[in-house]
């Protein structure tokens, strides 16, 4: 006999209960991953004042999440080389469904819906193949897997949809890992990372590589404008002696471009976070190791802000400008006009903001 | 009053003392552990190429000799893979591994294969793909039954003269680097150098122990262990010379020196630290598992996962005991992005 309990779980993962979309009230503006005081990690909801929402445990370090186009739903996973991913009803922060890589499989951190909401894709490792692939889940199935295709590349870890709703596109970072070895980097001297532009069953559409002297730039993190732009982050596995930019744009068919070589310095060689602005006319890049966000005109490419902060990383778009976040549990505003406190939490706050949808 | 004023002036004292310590300890690493070890690695790999001259057969008694003792220069130093190891790939032209697709067999059986004139001028074998030269590509040639009898054997002499001319030739430059240039970088850090100050260098010593420690546990155990019941004797490091343990070995033991000097002042964290490397050494000691067959079998692979746990812990304690005592700022997304 099935329970009560058994069945509205099954009726949630499955989609088929009612479900709150973005529009009712209630849904925060943001999520980010933390690690609280105690040293357990969770989701956190947040609103863009900062105030926290709600606040879901999860078994280990997280990193980044998918937000539903509709629905106030939204999938948490588990950092590299984690295998756990769960789905979160973001107005009553409880977790409505959970699944896993499968054998052989690890995620990234990373993953996008279709844009009607009824497939997930996410980034994996195929680590004894050294190749990377993304991961199609069935939504209205309970996010059960139904395949998965090449990523082009190794090392997968962004992902994001197009604005056509048609092509995908990834961050390949080049670094091949095996859970074997940890985290430990298998293949820095010969590491080739690129961005390429997928379509929705995997077919290859544009492959971009940056000049071979940029081979150990590892693409990572990715944010688009409506018109398609693409800005990537990028994070330098070579020597300390001249430092690269971590920061590009794409557009298809054209060249990549790189932004902020003559302030690359300060960044360390890390990008962290990427994030356009809400009106799309600033790019933002965020280094924790350089203790510092850089904006840009994205028209001009000059600098047009550097604001040191203490282990900033993640980044969202706001109104005017954007929400930074710090593994010392600050948020902040920063628009033109400079920087405003917003809340300092005992939370040390994850890698990256995930701007929700509805917001 | 006066006893406020006197335990400030007493803090004041104390402050410039731990400065003055972390200068010195900066130049003892440099003057004892780093241009030592480099200066051993130039005279050994010089040794190596001289030896490839008198005699490049293979199998030659004293060429095997003379590779032994340049590799354990290397894998002595093999944890200071920032600044001059970084310039031109250095540290990784002489030693590419893991090689996860096999690129160095590839590349020795293509340079064979086509008697690449490349061989002939040291200009033009610095233009090989880095995983055809180094440590690694030459233990093929001396070890692998397969590529030691490939093609012609006067080619292979001449490739392997060439490997070794490479290498002490790139070891040459790490080590002038080091001693002429790099050192002083980090004895006088400042505005416009690679460190602000001597706490950034501190920190660069300690980045390479841990790495170093990670190295160990991860890459030259973890690679051979694989997952439980997926056991990969073939991924040991060196295997083909017998060198996988002794590697694991060499490097502790150059890693303990560089956490003593790290740890000098803290008499209790060096204690427990020189204790955990002297349980793994201990651990490896009693392996007698050169190459880490045992993986293949449950209790292999236990005996050698101890050795792993006990790597493990030493860095737990640098991480979370040395770190902190030398400063080591850190941050949860700086230390530890993604």
């Amino acid at each position: 006999m099935t329970s009560r309990r058994g069945f509205l779980v099954g009726m949630l993962a499955t989609g088929l209960a009612p479900a709150a979309t973005w529009a009712e009230a209630g849904a925060p503006d943001y999520l980010s991953a933390g690690q609280g005081a105690d040293g357990t990690h969770a989701l956190y909801g947040l609103t863009g004042d900062g105030a926290i929402r709600f606040r879901q445990p999860i078994p280990g370090r997280g990193h980044a999440a998918a937000a539903h186009p509709h629905r106030a739903h939204a999938v948490g996973f588990a950092r590299r080389p984690g295998t756990f991913a769960f789905v979160l009803d973001c107005v009553t922060g409880r977790t409505v469904a959970e699944f896993s890589a499968p054998q052989g499989r690890h995620f990234y951190g990373h993953g996008v819906f279709s844009r009607d909401g009824s497939l997930l894709y996410t980034p994996e490792n195929d680590y004894d193949a050294a190749r990377g692939v993304i991961g199609v889940w069935d939504v209205a199935a309970g996010y059960r897997r139904l395949g998965e295709f090449a990523s082009h590349g190794v090392g997968p870890h962004d992902i994001r949809l197009m604005p056509d709703g048609a092509t995908l596109v990834i961050a390949n970072g080049g670094i091949e890992t095996h859970p074997d070895s940890g985290r430990a980097k298998l293949n820095i001297p010969v590491m080739q990372p690129n961005l390429v532009y997928l379509g929705l069953e995997g077919a290859l559409r544009e492959l971009v590589e940056l000049p071979p002297a940029l081979h150990m730039n590892s693409i990572r993190h990715l944010d688009l404008r409506g018109d398609g732009l693409v800005g990537f982050a990028m994070q330098w596995q070579g020597g300390q002696g001249a430092l690269p930019p971590v920061l590009g744009t794409h557009h298809r068919g054209a060249a990549p471009r790189l932004l902020g070589a003559g302030s690359a310095d300060q960044m360390n060689g890390y990008g962290g976070s990427v994030a356009f602005s809400g009106d799309g006319s600033l790019l933002a890049v965020s280094s924790p190791r350089g203790g510092r966000v850089q904006t840009f005109d994205v028209e001009t490419g000059a600098l047009a802000q550097s604001l040191a902060m203490e282990d900033v990383c993640g980044l969202g778009a706001a109104p005017g400008g954007f929400l930074l976040s710090s593994g010392t549990g600050r948020l902040a505003r920063l628009d033109p006009a400079g920087e405003t406190p917003v809340t300092r939490a005992p939370v040390r706050w994850d890698n990256h903001l995930v701007r929700l949808s509805g917001a | 009053m006066r006893f406020l004023v006197s335990l400030l002036f007493t803090g004041f004292l104390t402050l410039s003392a731990g400065a003055a310590q972390a200068g010195a300890k900066s130049d003892d690493i440099l003057d004892h552990h780093v241009l030592p070890g480099l200066r051993a690695l130039a005279e050994t790999t010089t040794a190596l190429e001289a030896a490839t001259r008198a005699d490049c057969t293979a199998d030659s008694a004293a060429l095997r000799s003379a590779y032994g003792t340049a590799f354990d220069a290397w894998i002595a130093v093999s944890h200071l893979r920032f600044g001059p190891a970084e310039t031109q790939a250095r540290g990784f032209s002489l030693a590419f591994w893991p090689d996860t697709r096999g690129l160095t067999p590839k590349i020795l059986r293509s340079l064979i294969a086509g008697e690449d004139p490349v061989v002939e001028t040291a200009g033009e074998f610095a233009t090989v793909s880095i995983a055809g030269r180094g440590f690694y590509a030459l233990e093929l040639l001396l070890y692998d039954p397969g590529i030691a009898s490939l093609g012609d054997a006067a080619y292979r002499c001449a490739l392997t003269r060439a490997i070794a001319g490479d290498i002490a030739a790139t070891a040459a430059d790490l080590s002038r680097d080091w001693q002429s240039n790099y050192a002083a970088l980090m004895r006088a850090p400042g505005v416009g150098g690679p460190y602000q100050n001597d706490a950034e260098v501190l920190q660069e010593f300690f980045k390479a122990l841990t790495t170093g420690l990670e190295i160990n546990a991860d890459l030259r155990l973890g690679r051979p262990m694989g997952q439980v019941g997926k056991p990969r004797p073939l991924r040991a490091e060196a295997r083909r010379s017998g060198r996988s343990l002794h590697h694991v070995v060499v490097s502790l033991t150059a890693l303990r020196d560089l956490a003593a000097r790290l740890s000098v002042g803290e008499a209790d964290l060096a204690a427990r630290l020189d204790h955990g490397f002297d349980t793994a050494l201990n651990r490896a000691a009693k392996l007698d598992d050169p190459v880490f067959a045992g993986v293949a079998t449950p209790q292999g692979r236990l005996r050698i996962e101890v050795l792993q746990q006990a790597i493990a812990a030493i860095r737990t304690e640098a991480s979370q005991s040395l770190g902190p005592a030398l400063g080591v700022a850190a941050g949860f997304n700086s230390l530890d992005g993604d």
